[in-house]
């Protein structure tokens, strides 16, 4: 199992531990998973993500190579942006669903989930072609991020408000000294709050963890676990791979349409196009206390049509139960349906609107600083 | 190597479920600092009812947390004379933080006196957690 740098903290901070995509990962702290969730959408959470992959791709050819193997529209992209994509097979199934950072038009970095790195990574290999140079510098790296309307405050308390204050949403800074770290500091996250990923030497990432808790402090800084990260995402809406999508899922009809732009061709495009209309996912919120569990069957107007894919509680809706479902029937928000798991038991729910929660991530940096 | 709290005077099942001997043949039922610390936050309790017939080893209650639902199991067939409702519909998480206290779950009037001696001891218990390896 492999560990990140900061295993020995988690475990100072009486961490209990669990594997994650071959890794062990804090899952909550002594804290607790609801009370780091609160944290982080009232205050600011900080969360250990080394587990995750980097790739940069280097070369006069690595646009061409983003084009076919990327859903989103990366020719639109500028210097210091990320933007969010699918990498799908030829049968419109989802690789690995990644955040691509360019540089420049021959500079960038792809962030991928820990899980399916390797096979991330043979993937990219297999279709490398002309000038594209691809280094794996994930075993290299540390990735910590800062989550929540206090983040800037803490970053800003480190390198000053002015560095940050034009910063925008999807928007990043490839160099700044954090505590005497250097750092690739990218306003994106995966909670729906304003806040952080930041990227450092792997053998430095104590540093910068040490640096942000101790800045952090006076703004209730919470160290928070993949427990609470999990909350927090399906809240924001945003889906887990090997959940809500998956390589044998083709990812059509999902809330994630907007990284699919069917302007250029890529691998996968003939699939999406083909299958459009045959499957959905939504989110749902469950009545009652109890949760119905993953794979639980949706049934709508009396007909099995799906199931449910994620299965936690929206901590910031009133503890309700909810989760996604993907279906082969389109619904609506505010469609009634049941949920019917394994032991038989049914659940009344009903569709929502995606996201759930509607955070600060897009709000202005200054109204933070 | 994190450590959990065993006390002396219970006994456990591998399920990390405890039972107290109350006399009378009256047993109180709740989960191990073990099982609590696992579960994470709970957010939820379905007690038994009062009355209620529960056979040895089916599910006595549910515990919902933030991730997942857990079947508490019944460790001693018998009939449900009380349960903790009045705290824990109030305060689900205090199971997390005091859980052979105010965290208990029900108590259990037993059919034999059989299925509380069945159940593993303190050191036992500690071997099943140390074989756990964590």
């Amino acid at each position: 199992m492999n560990k990140t740098p900061l295993f020995d903290t988690h475990r100072d901070l009486g961490a209990t531990i669990g594997d994650f995509g071959g890794w062990s990962m804090p899952l909550w702290y002594k804290t607790g998973q609801l009370k780091e969730h609160i944290a982080t959408r009232e205050a600011c959470g900080i969360f250990d993500i080394c587990h995750m992959g980097e790739f940069i791709v280097t070369g006069k050819d690595t646009l061409a190579f983003w084009n076919r193997l990327l859903s989103n529209a990366i020719t639109a992209m500028v210097d210091g942006q990320a933007m969010y994509n699918f990498m799908l097979n030829e049968e419109g199934g989802v690789v690995d669903d990644c955040i691509l950072y360019r540089f420049s038009a021959t500079h960038w970095m792809l962030v991928v989930n820990a899980g399916t790195q390797d096979g991330d990574l043979a993937w990219l290999k297999k279709h490398q072609s002309g000038d594209v140079k691809i280094e794996n510098i994930g075993p290299a790296t540390g990735k910590l991020d800062l989550q929540g309307p206090t983040a800037p405050k803490v970053v800003a308390k480190l390198v000053g408000k002015e560095k940050l204050a034009e910063l925008k949403f999807f928007r990043f800074i490839p160099e700044i000294v954090l505590g005497g770290v250097k750092c690739l500091l990218s306003r994106t996250g995966y909670t729906g709050e304003v806040g952080f990923e930041i990227y450092c030497p792997i053998n430095e990432t104590k540093k910068l963890w040490d640096a942000l808790m101790s800045a952090g402090a006076e703004f209730g800084i919470t160290p928070a676990g993949l427990g609470a990260r999990d909350t927090l995402r399906l809240e924001a809406g945003l889906p887990l791979h090997g959940h809500e999508i998956g390589p044998t899922l083709p990812a059509v009809g999902t809330p994630w349409e907007f990284a699919i732009n069917y302007d250029h061709e890529f691998i996968g495009k003939a699939a999406l196009l083909a299958n459009r209309g045959k499957y959905f996912v939504y989110p749902v919120i469950v009545e009652g206390r109890r949760k119905p569990g993953s794979h639980a069957h949706a049934v709508v107007g009396g007909k099995e049509c799906g199931e449910v894919t994620s299965d936690i509680l929206a901590v910031s809706l009133d503890k309700k139960p909810a989760g996604f479902i993907r279906t082969t029937c389109e619904l609506k928000s505010g469609d009634a349906l049941t949920l019917k798991n394994a032991q038989g038991a049914e659940f009344a729910a009903k569709v929502m609107d995606n996201p759930l929660w509607k955070g600060t991530s897009r709000k202005k940096m200054d109204s933070f600083l | 190597m994190a450590n959990y709290i065993v006390p002396n005077d219970l006994r456990y099942t591998k399920t990390h479920e405890w039972a107290k001997d109350l006399g009378g043949n009256k047993f109180r039922i709740g989960i191990t600092d073990y099982a609590a610390k696992h579960i994470g936050d709970v957010t939820y309790v379905e007690l038994p009812h009062i009355d209620d017939e529960l056979d040895k080893d089916e599910p006595g209650c549910v515990i919902e947390t933030v991730k997942s639902s857990e079947d508490v199991y019944n460790s001693i067939g018998g009939t449900v004379v009380l349960e903790n409702g009045d705290i824990l519909n109030e305060n689900p998480e205090i199971i997390n933080s005091d859980p052979y206290g105010e965290g208990w779950l029900y108590e259990i009037k037993a059919k034999s006196a059989d299925d509380f001696k069945a159940l593993m001891s303190r050191e036992e218990y500690e071997k099943l957690l140390e074989e756990l390896g964590d």
